[in-house]
């Protein structure tokens, strides 16, 4: 079997007595989209944290190309090449569009503001490079975040619901350029509450539901999931 | 008192006002950084600044240098202290409630007072270097007082021009707008964090280092400091770096206006008479901060 892109084991995570992640084991291959959907509160947010160094896991390990990286700091592990957005989009709001792409990188400042560039084309935002995050429309702001991301061209990308808020045109072009970054090899784990986005996405989906993995299979498959119907519609 | 307040009187109490204002607003600017990026507030911030003072008398008094030229290398001295408090201590209380902070930061105020009581005994002493003023139609400039206000404007325009031109300016302001943000990003924050301490007591110290030539200086001279910044920067916005700057123009002029009308007792009051209103009536800072 081949490296996997990410590997979690039995990773645990618990704010006081609240067991927000219980022994979740995962794995991704790579260049595939996987989604993690679940209830509220499920844990899908917290595993995100996890994985990004943001909380501290308890129990378990998370592998990152056959690296651990549990217990490395998150600007260490965004280094080794996990990009993330947030549920609440969170642009650096008095940066300018390009500072805020610009902040993130070290080193070769010629070549990060050509991909700054490059990738402000590509979401169709250079016209708006000059001005501060915190005046864009919400759409923009979330493209601004999602082209931040792609700076460092991470190999793994976790989306958190990159849906939520945005208009129809503006999600098939996230969608497609989604796509598009799988088709390039990389590996993309986004949690979605949208089921018709999870469904015409995602290869793969994980469920959680009150901190643990209750399924996991095609869309297909996990719409006929007796326990995710359960998890959703009540028991 | 029947006093007549001329024209000439309130002009000399603005000049007066903007000079002090300027120190005000470098020190302030200081604090301002530190409580941004950590959500820290420094009550140490003072007493740094006392620290800063004494390195300026000794370099004066011990190698006869110029106090002017000492000013970089007092903070060049005490941005090392900063960083070396923020590697041992501060660091420990970043992302704690404030109450974490606030003990540490006035435990760390408490020690340093107290040690420079030991080291420096409570005497006052004072750089003897530039007194009497100039004069000009009819305004006087307090000598020691100009050339402070020179420097601080100076400091405080390449401090600021350093967080809105450079990367690692940029890359701090990043990280006073959303920490966890800067971190998944890959911004090394722990590295941001000992650079802003180190950079915000070096404010402090140049404060230090220009008050030593202006009045006589003793341990406890930093908090009074302390609780300028904090006023500053609750006038100007917490979080809002052109706020400090704004806001310790407004102290230094409110403070001198109110010495005009009132005694010198009173005209004290009036400062945190300033503090209330503002947080009674726009508690995020009259030049908008920002809601944490």
């Amino acid at each position: 079997m081949a490296t996997a892109a990410l590997e979690i084991e039995g990773l645990r995570k618990s704010f006081g007595g609240v067991l927000a992640v219980n022994g979740v084991s995962l794995r991704l291959e790579p260049g595939r989209i996987y989604g993690l959907i679940g209830p509220n509160g499920s844990g899908k947010t917290t595993l995100f944290n996890c994985i990004t160094g943001l909380e501290r896991r308890d129990e378990g390990r998370v592998f990152f190309n056959g690296q651990p990286i549990d217990g490395l700091k998150p600007y260490q592990i965004a280094r080794q090449g996990i990009g993330r957005t947030f549920q609440v989009i969170r642009v650096f709001p008095e940066l300018t569009a390009l500072e805020n792409l610009l902040v993130v990188t070290q080193g070769d400042r010629a070549a990060a503001m050509e991909r700054a560039l490059e990738l402000l084309r590509f979401v169709k935002l250079e016209g708006l490079k000059g001005e501060f995050a915190g005046n864009l429309s919400y759409g923009q702001q979330k493209l601004v975040e999602f082209v931040r991301m792609l700076m460092r061209d991470p190999s793994l990308i976790l989306l958190d619901e990159p849906a939520a808020g945005v208009n129809r045109t503006l999600l098939n072009d996230l969608l497609d350029a989604v796509r598009r970054l799988r088709d390039q090899g990389k590996t993309v784990l986004l949690v979605e509450h949208d089921m018709k986005v999870v469904m015409g996405l995602c290869e793969t989906v994980f469920v959680l539901d009150h901190g643990e993995k209750i399924a996991e299979g095609s869309p297909g498959a996990i719409q006929m999931d007796e326990r995710v119907i359960e998890a959703y519609f009540g028991r | 008192m029947n006093v007549v307040i001329t024209p000439v009187m309130i002009g000399q109490v603005i000049i007066s006002g903007i000079l002090v204002g300027t120190l005000y607003s470098m020190v302030a600017l200081g604090l301002a950084l530190i409580f941004g990026v950590m959500r820290v507030i420094n009550v140490a911030h003072g007493p740094l600044l006392m620290l800063g003072a004494y390195a300026t008398y000794f370099l004066y008094s011990a190698f006869g240098l110029n106090p002017y030229l000492t000013v970089p290398i007092t903070m060049l001295l005490l941005f090392v202290v900063g960083v070396v408090l923020q590697r041992t201590l501060v660091f420990r209380v970043v992302g704690a409630p404030e109450l974490a902070s606030l003990l540490l930061t006035f435990g760390i105020s408490i020690a340093l007072v107290n040690l420079a009581q030991l080291a420096f005994t409570s005497d006052l002493r004072a750089v003897e270097y530039l007194t009497g003023s100039y004069i000009v139609g009819p305004f006087a400039f307090s000598k020691s007082r100009l050339i402070a206000f020179v420097f601080a404007a100076a400091v405080s325009g390449l401090a600021f021009l350093f967080l809105q031109r450079t990367k690692l300016g940029k890359a701090i302001r990043a990280t006073s707008q959303s920490r966890e943000v800067a971190m998944v990003c890959g911004i090394d924050v722990d590295r941001i964090h000992l650079f802003t301490f180190g950079l915000a007591t070096a404010l402090a110290a140049a404060g230090g280092a220009l008050i030593a030539v202006i009045v006589a200086i003793q341990p406890e001279m930093g908090g009074v400091w302390t609780f300028k910044s904090f006023l500053v920067i609750v006038l100007g916005g917490a979080g809002n770096y052109p706020g400090a700057l704004l806001g310790g123009m407004l102290l230094g002029l409110v403070e001198q206006l109110a010495s005009l009308f009132l005694t010198t007792q009173l005209s004290e009051v009036v400062a945190y008479l300033l503090l209330v209103l503002v947080l009674l009536v726009r508690p995020t800072g009259l030049f908008g901060g920002r809601q944490t």
